[in-house]
This record gives C-alpha cells, structure tokens and sequence, in this order.
C-alpha cells in the first residue's frame, strides 16, 4: 500500500514535468498507487485533486487526443512565483512581518514556507489585526478587478471593489456599488456570510473612481444615519479623559467643578451608546432631546425589570 | 494522543523542507524539526518516503536525491524546487497586510528593508495601492514610543477600567503594541510588582521621573485590559451565566466566553468570568434589554441597579 504522502508527492512531480498534459490513464500508468482502472481510480485522482487545490496547487486542464480526451498538468506559471530576489535584509523584514503581526491565523508563516523563507521566531507581537475569513476573497477578487457580492444590512449588494482599509480597529471594503452606481464604504465583520467573487474584471471601475468617502475614526461617525449634533457632559473624573480623545475643539464650556460640556457630530447614536456606557456614569448626553430620551428610554427598559 | 495532521498539511510541509534543503543543500535534523515545527521522527519519515519519490520509471537516478540519518539531512535537489512557489490568497494577503502593519507602526523606516521587500512582494503578487493599513495615532504615542526606545522609565496618572478609578504608577515601559486598532504599553508596573499592559487612550498623564528604565529579565505576557484579569479566570472571578438575544450576540464576539449555547427561547446563553463588578456592569449597559442575567443571584440586579445609578445623573444634569 502507497502512502498517500508519496502519492501526492509524486503526482505534483509527474504534473509539473515536461511534456504535454497528461490523462487520467497515463498518470495512473506513472503514479504508483493509483486503484486499478474504474471508477475508484476517479475518484481517488479526484481526492488528490482536491487535496492540491485546498493546498494552493491548481491542476489545469486541456483537451487532449485519445479515449480519455481530457489531460491535466500543473503549470509553471501556477506552481512558481517569478523570483522575488529578496535581499538578506528584505528576507529578516518579512519574517519580522510575519512574527511580529499575529493576524489569527498561520497563512502568514505558509506564505514564508511557500516563498522558501526561515520560519518566524518568536518576536513581541507589535499589531495584532483581526481574522475575518472574507479577506482574502476580497483581496484576491481587487486584484482580479472582480466584482463581489455579499450581504449587507439584509440586503444583496454587488460591488466593483477599489481598497481594503484597516482602519480604527476595524476592516473596510471601499468600492463601487453597482446597483447604487454610488461610492460605499462596508464594514467587513458586518459581512453576512462569506462575499463571493465573480470572474476577473467583471469589476473594473470607471476612470479617475476616486471615493472620497473618508473614514472616521470614532465609532459614533460609521453609519449611514442622519448627522446629529450631541452634547455631552463630562463629570470631573473623566472630563480630561474625554477631552483628550475627543479633542480640545470640542469643548463648549469648562465648568467650574471641574466638568466639561462637549460637543460632537454622530452618524450612529448606538455605537455612541455603546461608547458612553464603556465609561459608566461619568458621561450624560445633554441634548439634543430626542437622542437623550433614547438613551433614558434604554436605561428605564433595564431599571425596571430588576 | 495527537492528531496526525493529514496528507494536505504533510504535503504542504513536505514541499516546504524540499525547498528549503533545495536551497541550503544539507541541514541537521533537529534545525529542520525546530524550523518547520515537526517532531523527528516524524520529519525523518517523511523525507524517507521523499526519497522514494520522483519522476517514472523511479530508477535510482530519477528519485529525489535525499540522504537521512539520524543527525542530518544531506540533499541534492536541484534548482527548480529552490524556486518560490505561488501564493493562496490567503498567504498572499496575510504577507501583504502584515508588511504593512510594520510599515504604519511609528518610526518605522518608509525607505528601509520591509519597504524594499514589500515593493517586490506587490511587483509579483499585484494589489499595490489597494491595500492600506492604518494602526493610528494615539494621546502620548510618541513620547511613550520615545521612553521604550530609550528606556526611560515614566510616571503615570492611568484610569483602569476595572476598578473606575485614577492612579499614579511608576512604570517601566517595555513595548508598545496595537491590538486591533487600539494602542497599548505592556509596562512593569511598580505598584502591581508585575507586568501590565496600559491602553493608551486611558492614560490622563505621562511624565518622566529622570531615571534609566529598570530590566525585570524575561517577563510574562501581561493581563490587559481589553482582556480584563476578567477572562481568565482568577480566584477572585466569579462565574456569570447570562441568556442574550440577537441584539446581544455581538458579545460573544467582543468578550471571550468561557462557555455558550442555544435555548429553546431562541436566546444565547453565556457563561463568563467576572473579576470586576465595575467592567460587568458597564457590560450590562451597553447590552441594555437584549440581555438578562441567570446566575449567581448576586448579580442578577447589576445590570438594573448601574441603569438606576447612571438615570440619577441623568436627573441631576437635567
């Protein structure tokens, strides 16, 4: 019995040699291990198949003469990158890359493995980004200029994408919505299952697409909602705090006790909410009304159901 | 027992120490077992069965030319399996956002080496342009990033989540690090006598008190904040169970639980570690009605208790 390891491995060598793509017949003829002729035989070369493709390997195929009428073979400019032709220094500063950003998964050290690089060693994380799976497709559908579909908000949205953003802790997908014909900016945590890329420049973007969409940084001002103008009060243990995330520009009136009242522009009053509750009772929304009572309605549902 | 990893992962390591020992031509065994995180033996059986491997009719000068013994591996490879092999999009945009990530942390060197290596790596994989990572500023980054380069040990008046409240620490700065967009100082703490890790936005002031930063040798990873001494569970953790509605699943994801399930009432229920009262609390506020707490009785009135404290001031600014 073959192992599958050795199977595997001579399949790779046997697909990325010369000569023209192979049939089915012929590479259990060169591969030991193989199950005689039928439909075992298939399905076993179509498990391998799959194990090359899971593992970034891609088996073409191509029309050949004969019974079996389709041949497969791995091709070079598949398997191999051009030669990167990496200095000593470039090569440090990739596995420093990779070991000093934890990004949740070990794609990164693959990708040195694939390059032919050292593994990382062990090296104090610098950034840690999150690990959201509909990155890749994202990246790989912008440099295919696909276009990508993906649920949002409950809605089907088909987008021409234009820059993957890390920004203020979490990841946008800028682009152009198609059926919108308008510039967005999607989170992409928000995401409702994975997108799903179309086929290679079914995406491109009009001309000089420059979104000017620009992304804030406070949380309170990622939405789509009307802007509102709150104000704040900031008690004493926390007014300097609060003045020094929001900055000094947004301060309407030091009080004498050490308060401060501040204002600022919101797009999404709860992710605000969610902002304020973070720094207990120190912070009260002053006005405008309608934005106070729906903090004072959320606060009275859990008051009264103790 | 462990799992023995299957055949995808094995060829994918497989093909990795092939190039590799393409490249260096002979290694010893426990440097490739150390490089490539595999166990000897294990490493040993692989490239025996490598060795059996190669191009039809598999006569001796037709296999992989790899000679293993108990210390070392010595081969002949030639130059094509030395060749960097094409990346999935997940290697790829994990290199790619990685690079940049270095690249946007302050003070490092725009022209330098992982500037160079990252214009290569675009050149062949495509994408430059449209991949930006931002890691952001923050209130004292660069005089803190300043006392960890130089060592200088600070004083610092810190607001801690945790107890709600100010406190003056004398620290000595080890390193700065971002953590989903989100700066933080890891710090030998004088008052708490051990690491900890500072946000950076909670930091009301940041002085210098002149002297050289002390060197506490090899220190642990600290307890942070964001992971407040709240999720791993400490003598003094208590262990909460609270049922969430769909409005209040976003917890699992922002908190680690230490257990979760479904329940008929189509709710999620989820048990966590609570250190502090004070973090569980403000928890409690931000979930509002779309949680509700089971158990221990002690805190099944937090969540209405700090919404009457927090309506008091509302009434008193009103």
């Amino acid at each position: 019995m073959v192992d599958r390891l050795e199977r595997l491995t001579n399949l790779v060598l046997v697909l990325l040699g010369d000569g023209p793509p192979r049939s089915l017949r012929e590479i259990a003829d060169e591969v030991p291990g193989y199950p005689p002729e039928g439909e075992a035989r298939r399905q076993a070369f179509e498990r391998d198949k799959r194990t090359l493709r899971e593992g970034g390997i891609v088996v073409s195929t191509a029309p050949v003469s004969g019974p079996d009428q389709v041949g497969y073979s791995i091709r070079e400019e598949d398997f191999y990158l051009p030669d990167l032709d990496l200095d000593a220094d470039e090569q440090a500063a990739l596995n420093l890359a990779v070991a000093a950003v934890h990004l949740g998964d070990p794609s990164g050290r693959d990708a040195l493995w694939r390059l032919g690089l050292p593994a990382p060693t062990g090296a104090r994380p610098l950034a840690e980004l999150p690990h959201l799976p509909a990155l890749p497709v994202l990246w790989e559908a912008l440099r295919a200029r696909a276009e990508v579909r993906f649920s949002y908000r409950g809605q089907p949205r088909r987008v021409a994408p234009a820059s993957l953003r890390f920004h203020g802790g979490w990841w946008y997908l800028v682009g152009l919505d198609l059926d919108k014909d308008a510039a967005r900016t999607f989170r992409v945590d928000r995401m409702e299952g994975l997108p799903v890329p179309g086929a290679a420049e079914t995406g491109t973007l009009p001309e000089g697409f420059e979104p000017t969409t620009a992304l804030a940084e406070e949380p309170w001002r990622i939405g789509e909602g009307e802007t509102v103008h709150v104000e704040l009060l900031a008690l004493p243990e926390v007014a300097g705090l609060v003045e020094q995330q929001l900055g000094s520009a947004a301060v309407r009136e030091r009080r004498r006790d050490g308060a401060a009242v501040l204002g600022l522009e919101v797009t999404n009053v709860d992710a605000l909410r969610s902002w304020l509750f973070e720094l207990g009772d120190h912070v009260v929304v002053l006005g405008p009304e309608p934005v106070r009572r729906s903090v004072v309605e959320w606060l009275e549902s859990m008051a009264g159901t103790s | 027992m462990t799992t023995r990893p299957d055949a995808g992962q094995r060829l994918r390591r497989l093909l990795a120490i092939l190039s590799w020992l393409a490249r260096v031509g002979r290694a010893p065994v426990s440097e490739l077992s150390d490089r490539f995180g595999i166990r000897p033996e294990d490493l040993v059986a692989d490239l025996e069965l490598a060795a059996c491997c190669g191009l039809p009719p598999y006569t001796p000068d037709q296999l992989m030319e790899i000679v293993v013994d108990d210390q070392e591996v010595v081969a002949n490879l030639g130059e094509e399996l030395a060749r960097p092999r094409r990346l999935t999009a997940a290697e790829g945009f994990a290199l790619a956002s990685a690079a940049r990530a270095i690249l946007a942390t302050p003070g490092s060197d725009p022209d330098g080496a992982m500037a160079r290596a990252l214009g290569k790596l675009d050149a062949a994989l495509g994408g430059a342009g449209r991949l930006k990572v931002e890691l952001g500023d923050a209130p004292h980054l660069a005089e803190v990033r300043g006392a960890v380069e130089d060592r200088r040990q600070l004083a610092v008046r810190y607001y801690s989540l945790s107890s709600d409240e100010e406190s003056d620490r004398i620290i000595d700065p080890v390193s700065l690090v971002s953590v989903e967009g989100r700066w933080y100082l890891d710090a030998y703490c004088h008052r708490a006598g051990d690491m900890r890790r500072f946000r950076l936005d909670r930091l009301v002031s940041v002085s210098e008190t002149g002297r050289p930063a002390e060197d506490h040798g090899p220190l642990p990873e600290p307890a942070t904040e964001a992971t407040p001494a709240a999720f791993v569970p400490g003598p003094d953790a208590t262990v909460a169970t609270l049922a969430v509605d769909a409005g209040g699943t976003w917890l699992v994801e922002a908190v680690p639980v230490l257990a979760r399930k479904d329940r008929r009432d189509g709710r999620t229920e989820v048990e966590l570690a609570v250190a502090s009262t004070v973090w569980f609390e403000r928890l409690l506020l931000r979930l509002g009605p779309h949680a509700e707490v089971l158990r221990p009785k002690a805190l099944t009135g937090a969540g209405a208790e700090a919404a009457r404290r927090l309506l008091e001031r509302y009434r008193a600014a009103g």
